[in-house]
């Protein structure tokens, strides 16, 4: 009704406002292709995972997600060692990486003097753009001899044979193991965590903090019961992107978790994650169903990866209550 | 006629309240923020079981000295406080003096509502909690008694276990002055806690602070000046760093002693 008016007046108003309705209406397509073309891409990623990796569940059926032998001469493929191998590398990098990464930025925020938090930050900040493939060399070439000879030898040779302990840290010692691929990885996955824990704990209100304080709080009673608390939506997620990061990550891994197929046997032993296993084989692959196997692999990871974003959601939502 | 006119060069007028009714003192506090001085030689009593309102326009001190009082101000590192601050003859600008203790005596209140993210029961049983562990019974009458001085109990009564952040504004604010009593600090102190509520708000905290004034020391800042009138006992009147005039809160609003003062509180400038 106002653009007839407008027009009706003899100004120009009505043309204006067809043409911003123009502009509007390719704004709204030009938004409105962009989401759509996520979902396509990602709907096609699954499809095509699951197509490429269809011969392989054909032949093996839900058998692939339990059978640990994993060989390219007799054809035989089972995905339980990389799945094994990925989690349980994930899940020990997050576990050294979370309070380290908490630890960091609590300093930076809390007790850090002011001159030496900002360059402390940047450094923090530039670790976490390092290539995954530096820390890859650097695991080999240094922390794992380094780690055989320091760690691994003299802790097997105080244990007596046969114990628990004995078989939890059997292994070559050679330094390529589940364990020092756990430690690369949560050294990359740190500075990352630690970098956006920063983020997070200085998005708290000052005044939040100062009621925190000013009731009588120490640090640390600010810190686990009132600063924490606040973000927590965000320790969640930045959680489960690290999380998501050392699952997925590839390079560094497969220079030092050890290439061995099947179960791991103990957390020193050399193992293979989801991502290892496809980066080292993929280019050899020959057979039809190991090229099958290797993207069925893939279709896992990605499952395992939505299913712990989905896990996050859910904690979430239930927190929210 | 400027308040900053160079000719108003008054000296200070200062009526404080009998030396032995004071709970606490400020003696030649000067604050510093990095390189600029905030705060110029102030000296304040405040008179216990009383209302205290600190008033003057923006960027006065009045806050600064507010935070003064519990040492808040030392959780930013270029910030310090000179001179003594003495709680019970005790001065609490000394190093040997603990933080967390001091705050635990002299609570704060903050100019915008900062319920933390638990539910009702659990911000008021926090600073409880941090001081020593309580049987639940013990904490349960707490948390009521506190609610109830805050005048909150009848509308959260039923629901202690929801969040403190679903209240309304107003509510919040009341949820941070009953979580600042249930420690039962000796002083309480609020920095312009009503600015951000609305009028029954602000006039249902004014009536709970002067019903907590029979158990608590209160020191208010505020930009209100009806608001210092209505509620406070004394009031003090500083402008650029300064204490300048401080008196019972009648004769500060009908027979101010320097021109400044005058200026300011009928409304000719601020």
């Amino acid at each position: 009704m106002a653009t007839r008016a407008g027009s009706a007046s003899g100004l120009s108003l009505g043309g204006v406002r067809s043409a911003s309705r123009w502009g509007e209406y390719l704004f709204r397509a030009a938004c409105f292709s962009a989401a759509t073309l996520l979902l396509a891409a990602l709907a096609g990623l699954v499809i095509s995972l699951a197509v490429g990796g269809w011969p392989a569940l054909k032949a093996f059926g839900w058998r692939f997600l339990v059978t640990a032998e994993w060989n390219p001469v007799t054809d035989l493929y089972g995905a339980a060692g990389p799945v094994v191998g990925t989690l349980a590398t994930g899940f020990l990098a997050l576990a050294m990486a979370l309070p380290l990464a908490i630890g960091v930025a609590v300093f930076l925020t809390e007790f850090c003097p002011r001159r030496l938090a900002q360059p402390i930050a940047v450094a923090v900040e530039l670790l976490a753009g390092i290539p995954s493939i530096v820390y890859g060399m650097w695991g080999l070439f240094v922390f794992a001899p380094w780690f055989a000879a320091h760690v691994q030898a003299p802790l097997v040779a105080q244990l007596n044979e046969g114990s628990l302990a004995a078989r939890l840290f059997a292994g070559v010692p050679n330094g390529a193991n589940i364990f020092t691929a756990s430690v690369i990885l949560a050294v990359m996955i740190l500075p990352y965590m630690a970098a956006v824990f920063r983020e997070l704990f200085l998005s708290v209100p000052a005044q939040v903090r100062e009621a925190a304080y000013g009731l009588g709080s120490t640090a640390f009673e600010a810190v686990t019961k009132v600063i924490i608390p606040y973000v927590r939506r965000g320790v969640v997620g930045v959680v489960m992107l690290g999380l998501g990061r050392a699952l997925g990550e590839t390079m560094a891994v497969t220079f030092i978790i050890g290439n061995a197929h099947g179960l791991p046997s103990s957390l020193f032993g050399a193992g293979s994650t989801i991502a290892s296993t496809i980066a080292n084989e993929f280019t050899e692959a020959t057979g039809e169903l190991h090229t099958a196997s290797l993207i069925a692999l893939g279709l896992v990871l990605f499952v395992i990866t939505f299913a712990v974003l989905a896990i996050a959601r859910a904690l979430l939502a239930s927190e929210r209550h | 006629m400027s308040l900053a006119d160079p000719e108003l060069d008054e000296a200070p007028h200062l009526e404080p309240p009998p030396h032995d009714a004071l709970a606490l003192e400020t003696r030649g506090l000067d604050f510093h923020y990095g390189n600029t001085q905030a705060l110029h030689g102030v000296d304040l009593g405040i008179a216990r079981n009383r209302i205290t309102a600190l008033i003057g326009p923006s960027g006065c001190g009045k806050s600064t000295l507010l935070r003064a009082m519990n040492r808040i101000y030392e959780l930013y590192p270029n910030q310090r406080a000179e001179g003594e601050i003495l709680l019970d003859g005790e001065d609490i600008l000394a190093r040997q003096t603990n933080a967390a203790d001091l705050r635990a005596r002299v609570g704060m209140v903050f100019q915008k509502p900062t319920p933390f993210p638990m539910s009702i029961y659990d911000n008021v049983a926090f600073g409880v909690r941090l001081h020593g562990g309580k049987p639940k019974a013990e904490l349960d009458a707490i948390v009521e008694r506190s609610l109830r001085r805050a005048a909150l109990w009848d509308e959260v009564e039923h629901k202690l276990g929801s969040s403190g952040l679903g209240l309304s504004g107003g509510q919040q604010q009341r949820l941070c002055v009953a979580r600042g009593i249930a420690v039962e600090p000796e002083i309480l102190l609020l920095d312009e806690p009503a600015s951000a509520l609305d009028p029954v708000s602000t006039a249902k905290l004014e009536e709970t602070l002067l019903q907590l004034k029979k158990d608590f020391t209160i020191v208010i800042v505020t930009h209100n000046l009806q608001q210092a009138a209505r509620i406070a006992d004394y009031t003090g009147f500083m402008f650029m760093g300064r204490l300048l005039e401080f008196a019972p809160t009648a004769s500060i609003f009908s027979t101010p002693r320097l021109t400044r003062t005058r200026n300011y509180v009928t409304g000719r400038f601020g």
